[in-house]
């Protein structure tokens, strides 16, 4: 049986109305019970894309009231049809893992712990850091009297897991101060 | 990917190697199974027997390292059974070219070779050209020094015995392999090669792809349906982030890094734009001072004119030659010449080789900025096993990045699609996405900077920069803008509207685009066509699973690269039944051809195939690489074998190492660490790790350190399946889990036999009782090209644990 | 109308999307897990994985290395000996839907004496049923009942990359088992259907049982 998204949806128009197990061929008050309903009906469809290797599946996000309910490979892309493997298939719980890290967070010089900071806070401390490293070390002309704006006391390690607007971004900004130690796992 | 996903089941012989496809491209196995159906045989070549192997027709296991030796092997079998694709040779390739007289090999070393630097002079290794500057060409390839023989008599010393002396490969099973491949050399036929990580992380990373490159052009694979080198790209977005220049060594779009000896624009225009004297050859990068001008005024926008070079002179300009890749970072962290940086989305203290130096190397750090979804062996490296967090200086700000599902934007994949993903939920907690991390910080700085002044505040202050991050917006600026108004043809475009593709790009600083090769993707005509999702396709495109008209691919939406060399020189397919395009008399059908000219035939309009070399062909015989003209077989850094047929250069002249006292490399065939070891990554996990470990369910189903080995060495060592087993290199020690197993069989290696053993490097000591990086053992030593490090083959000693203490 | 997996092996790729996926879906939680030698885990079904991945390798005649992957699960039968036996304590605790074929165990398995669950459990002749302690009910594969009543694949099918799963009409689907098998045989010429005629979950597999896993078919 091939069934695509779209043939999906009209049924799960249909059954919004109506769906009975009954009508589905359910007889039985225990397999009614047992089958309960079904967590992605009338869910928002998003299309997303698997974070993980460049076959880059792409995935339905199920959104209700504001919170993923579900992911699943999208049947109508011609790549992955539907097919997902074991770390797509995560990807939900991926997001709903407990460890993720959701404040940002500063370890101070020799400190045994984190301690959570606001944004304000946490990116003007960042900006200052940068700021002086660069008044400080930008080698504005090198031995041989060129002028070469380098500044090669901090560097850039990162990321092939940003978009390419967000890589347009990071990029600009790094030449923007001078950055030539700029790198990414390209490379492993 | 020359190619894309899809098109693998074109191919009548798939062969993988440098890749373990079903393991960590899970879902293209679809593909290469659909090949399968179509009657394609599936050979796998990799030391270690996986799922992949299990799926293929047949799988040969060869030592990790001899790629070279065994891709050589196959070059010589192309010669003496004339396997080759003559009339592709003559007219698409540089087989009829003459080498210049300084070119010479002798004993594993090319010509031009300096042993104090370590270095080759490539300048020796040029064609030879007439008086005005043409290769000079013999089509009868009879001539001692055309390509083709050079290659010929390189090659002819890799014989089968060589070659099965050096991999561990049976002569039979080398036979099997080539005997098959070789077999796509016809016309109507197409073999595919699928690499990944498997051939990069080698001291000859390069050149094992140069020398996959070599068969598929001898083979005439290059251009058509079910051909191709296709790199199955690992992260993603690791295609995007390679075009937009996340490196050291180039800027978007493939243009080189400003260096000191380059001041002006028309320094650098002179050196980076080469120059043709055949008239029918393209030679695209001509062009390439028109991307670079706009370039430079999407980045600077209207205080970037032609009369102050486009800003040009505000960029950092590197030092002539020198590296500035991570490997190179890394050293200078542990020397303490660096105070700063920022560490996104990646976990260098479990993914990176010898993981001992660079723990120890972080701590010189002053502060770190890293935005992770997880705490990570990184982010938390000054509380590390074995430390005393109040010992470490490090200053670290962790921010909290958004995952895929809570941002908005474009990702390219492995065949070079532009696809888009929607925002599906808000991010979790405070999360933001990398982006509207990097936007406010700027502004910041440009605040700072206007208030307080400062050193070089120009670049900063002169930037088109905007107050917010919107991906739409950024997916406009990379296409690029009109600066003026501009008539294209009938059509007139104003100032602020979209450029509609690249041919388009001017060098005089009327348009703008953050990256030339995706000029096209976003139009006044068409708007953002990372978004279409139409499966419409012609009948001759859906032949081979051609999608035009579902995203959009770069460049100018060409989905297989060099479909020019896919036809005869009339325009006419070589092989009909899996037509990638046809000249029809007037225009070409199928898929967007490279470029729009008549075919070559044409000698009035005609152009030559390969428009992205300077004149025309493709390169079998390649001066560019640091590491010679020709790919030629050496010995990892570290190798169990003291001498290998095929030089007396038993490693590579050139592979770049480091001399801190934490970059040991044992010495060839050093009796203490006899076996080789390879690494890799794994299906239920993602690279270092450091994100799947904190997905429970993945966790679940790997859950712990291991290390494959084969019964015959578990034997002599007394080891058995579930054993603790301790691993040791002449860099570090590493526990793990033993996995005996028959995947993985002793290599019989000029006679002697070397195991080899293998391990993920998925974990680390963040997740409690999985153990710890595997890259502890593994050489900081790297390919002179590309800075890759050789994180697939190093060497180690095993002995059976009592007891461990990592893993539990 | 009843309805059928085929699950061809000689298609898998153990890529584990299957195992992973049914948890996902069936918002079941994590074991923790140990390596021991294996890439099979967790090692065995159990409460929270109704469906896992089999390793099995081996050498063949020839010396070749022959890597087996059975994706296991509940085989739906036709005539579910487990229900029979259950049916004799607990009627409805184990229920067959006539119509699909889908075989369900129900919250009425908590009813079940220690005893009975140990004789359905023994009585299953592919070692299926599991149970779960916390809340004393039998489980095993559901087919995702809700799925298919909502006339999607279960999740697993939706999933596999390579094709390997086939879910439909039962008559449409032992079809394509046969013609699967045909071109099989043609590689593996030792090739069969297990247990097709009993079962609404037909395995293809490309050799002997003892290959693959002990309970992996009955005849």
């Amino acid at each position: 049986m091939k069934c695509t998204r779209r043939s999906f949806l009209k049924f799960a128009g249909a059954s919004a109305v109506c769906l009975t197990l009954g009508q589905m061929g359910f007889n039985l008050e225990a397999a009614r019970a047992y089958a309960g309903s079904l967590k992605i009906e009338g869910a928002k469809e998003v299309t997303t894309i698997c974070p993980f290797c460049a076959v880059c599946c792409q995935v339905i996000a199920y959104v209700r009231d504001g919170k993923l309910v579900a992911t699943e490979g999208d049947p109508d892309f011609p790549v992955n049809e539907g097919a997902l493997c074991a770390k797509g298939a995560a990807l939900f719980t991926m997001y709903t893992s407990q460890h993720r890290l959701l404040k940002p967070m500063y370890r101070a010089p020799y400190s045994d712990k984190w301690e959570e900071k606001d944004w304000d806070w946490t990116l003007n401390q960042i900006a200052r850091r940068v700021k002086e490293a660069r008044d400080r070390d930008i080698i504005l002309q090198n031995a041989a009297g060129k002028t070469v704006n380098r500044f090669e006391s901090i560097f850039m390690m990162g990321t092939s897991h940003a978009s390419n607007e967000e890589c347009a971004v990071i990029h600009q900004a790094m030449r923007g101060l001078g950055v030539v130690y700029m790198d990414h796992q390209a490379r492993t | 990917m020359t190619n894309h996903w899809i098109d693998i089941k074109n191919a009548d012989a798939v062969l993988i190697m440098g890749s373990n496809a079903a393991e960590h491209h899970p879902v293209c196995f679809k593909w290469i199974m659909k090949a399968k159906d179509n009657g394609a045989v599936i050979m796998h070549v990799d030391p270690k027997f996986s799922r992949t192997s299990a799926r293929s027709d047949f799988h040969v296991p060869l030592r990790s390292g001899t790629d070279i030796a065994f891709l050589g092997g196959m070059i010589n079998y192309i010669f003496e059974t004339e396997s080759y694709f003559k009339e592709y040779l003559l007219n698409y390739t540089n087989a009829s070219f003459l080498v210049g007289k300084g070119y010479s090999f002798n004993d594993g070393l090319f010509s031009g070779y300096n042993p104090e630097t370590r270095s080759y002079d490539r300048s020796v290794w040029a064609f030879e050209t007439s008086a005005d500057g043409a290769p000079v060409r013999d089509m009868t390839l009879s001539h001692e020094r055309c390509v083709f023989n050079l290659l010929k008599k390189h090659y002819a010393r890799y014989t089968l015995k060589n070659v099965s002396d050096t991999t561990g490969v049976s002569e039979e099973n080398l036979l099997k392999v080539y005997k098959v491949f070789c077999a796509t050399g016809k016309p109507d036929k197409a073999g595919t090669i699928l690499y990944a990580l498997g051939w990069t992380q080698h001291t000859v990373g390069a050149q094992n792809i140069r020398a996959s490159a070599l068969i598929q052009l001898l083979l005439g694979n290059i251009g058509v349906a079910g051909g191709g080198i296709n790199a199955l790209r690992g992260e993603p977005n690791v295609q995007g982030s390679t075009d937009h220049a996340l490196l050291y060594d180039n800027l978007p779009g493939y243009i080189a890094l400003p260096r000191a000896k380059w001041q002006t624009l028309a320094d650098f225009n002179k050196d980076n734009t080469p120059v043709t004297a055949l008239k029918n050859s393209v030679n695209w990068w001509s062009n390439r001072p028109k991307y670079f001008a706009s370039l430079l005024k999407g980045w600077f926008g209207d205080e970037a004119t032609p009369e102050n070079d486009f800003c040009y002179g505000l960029l950092p300009k590197g030092e002539d030659g020198e590296d500035y890749s991570y490997m190179q970072i890394m050293d200078k962290v542990y020397h303490g010449q660096m105070k700063g940086g920022f560490i996104f989305g990646v976990n260098p203290m479990n993914s990176f080789p010898n993981t001992n130096k660079m723990r120890l190397a972080l701590d010189n750090l002053d502060w770190m900025v890293c935005a992770e979804l997880h705490n990570s062996e990184t982010t938390d490296n000054w509380r590390r096993p074995g430390v005393d967090p109040k010992t470490r200086k490090t200053e670290v700000f962790l921010l909290p990045s958004a995952h895929r599902v809570e941002k908005a934007g474009t990702i390219s994949n492995s065949g070079r699609w532009l696809l888009w993903f929607d925002k599906a939920v808000e991010p979790g907690g405070e999360a933001r996405s990398f982006a509207d991390i990097f936007v406010p910080l700027i502004n910041r700085l440009r605040d700072m900077y206007r208030n307080e002044g400062g050193t070089l505040p120009e670049p900063l202050l002169k930037m088109n920069w905007p107050e917010t991050f919107d991906a739409e917006e950024w997916a406009r600026r990379i296409n690029g803008f009109f600066w003026a108004d501009t008539q294209v043809g009938d059509k007139l475009y104003k100032r602020g509207q979209l450029v509609p593709a690249f041919g388009n790009l001017q060098a005089d600083g009327t348009t703008s685009s953050l990256n030339w090769l995706y000029t096209g993707s976003y139009t006044e005509e068409d708007g953002n066509k990372s978004k279409r999702r139409d499966p419409s396709q012609t009948p001759m495109q859906a032949a081979i699973g051609l999608y035009p008209n579902w995203s959009w691919c770069w460049p100018v939406n060409r989905r297989i690269l060099y479909n020019r060399a896919s036809v005869d020189l009339k325009g006419k397919p070589y092989n009909p039944q899996k037509a990638v395009i046809e000249w029809d008399g007037v225009k070409w059908v199928g898929d967007v051809p490279d470029g729009p000219w008549p075919p070559q035939a044409d000698t009035k309009n005609g152009k030559l195939a390969f428009i992205m070399t300077k004149d025309g062909y493709a390169q079998l015989y390649g001066p560019g690489l640091k590491d010679g003209p020709l790919p030629e077989h050496y010995e990892p850094a570290e190798t169990p074998v003291a001498k290998h047929p095929f030089s007396r250069q038993n490693s590579s002249p050139v592979f770049k190492f480091f001399t801190s006292d934490m970059d040991k490399i044992a010495e060839a065939a050093d009796e203490r660490f006899p076996i080789v070891l390879t690494t890799y990554s794994m299906t239920e996990h993602w690279c270092g790790g450091g994100e799947t470990r904190n997905v429970p369910n993945l966790l679940e189903t790997e859950p712990q350190l291991y290390i494959e080995l084969s019964h015959e060495l578990a034997k002599e060592k007394g080891i058995r399946n579930g054993d603790g087993v301790i691993i040791e290199s002449i860099r570090g020690r590493v526990e793990a889990i033993a996995m005996v197993t028959v995947r993985i069989r002793p290599f019989t290696v000029m006679g002697r036999t070397i195991h080899l053993v293998g391990m993920p490097f998925a974990y680390g000591w963040t997740t409690p009782d999985c153990g710890d990086s595997t890259n502890r053992l593994t050489v900081t030593a790297c390919d002179p090209n590309t800075s890759i490090p050789e994180l697939k083959a190093c060497c180690v000693n095993i002995t059976r644990a009592d007891k461990l203490t990592e893993i539990a | 109308m009843p309805k059928a997996f085929l699950i061809d092996t000689t298609r898998c790729t153990a890529c584990r999307g299957c195992q992973v996926a049914c948890k996902e879906w069936h918002d079941l939680p994590a074991n923790s897990t140990k390596q021991r030698g294996s890439h099979q885990n967790p090692p065995d079904l159990n409460p929270r994985n109704l469906k896992i991945v089999r390793f099995h390798e081996h050498l063949d005649a020839r010396g070749n290395v022959v890597w087996n992957f059975f994706p296991d699960q509940c085989r739906h039968c036709l005539t579910p000996i487990c229900k029979d036996v259950a049916d004799m304590a607990v009627p409805g605790a184990i229920v067959r839907e006539p119509e699909t074929g889908i075989v369900l165990f129900t919250e009425k398995t908590a009813e079940l004496s220690p005893e009975d669950v140990r004789a359905v459990t023994d009585a299953c002749p592919y070692n299926i049923p599991r149970y779960n302690e916390e809340t004393r009910h039998l489980v095993k594969c559901d087919m995702c009942v809700d799925r298919v009543s909502a006339g999607l694949p279960p999740v697993c099918v939706k999933t596999c990359p390579t094709g390997a799963m086939v879910f439909g009409e039962r008559e449409e689907v032992l079809e394509t088992a046969r013609k699967r098998l045909e071109q099989v045989r043609q590689q593996y010429p030792k090739a069969y259907l297990a247990d097709a005629e009993d079962v609404s979950v037909v395995y293809l597999l490309a050799e002997g049982k003892e290959y693959y896993y002990e309970y992996a078919s009955f005849m």
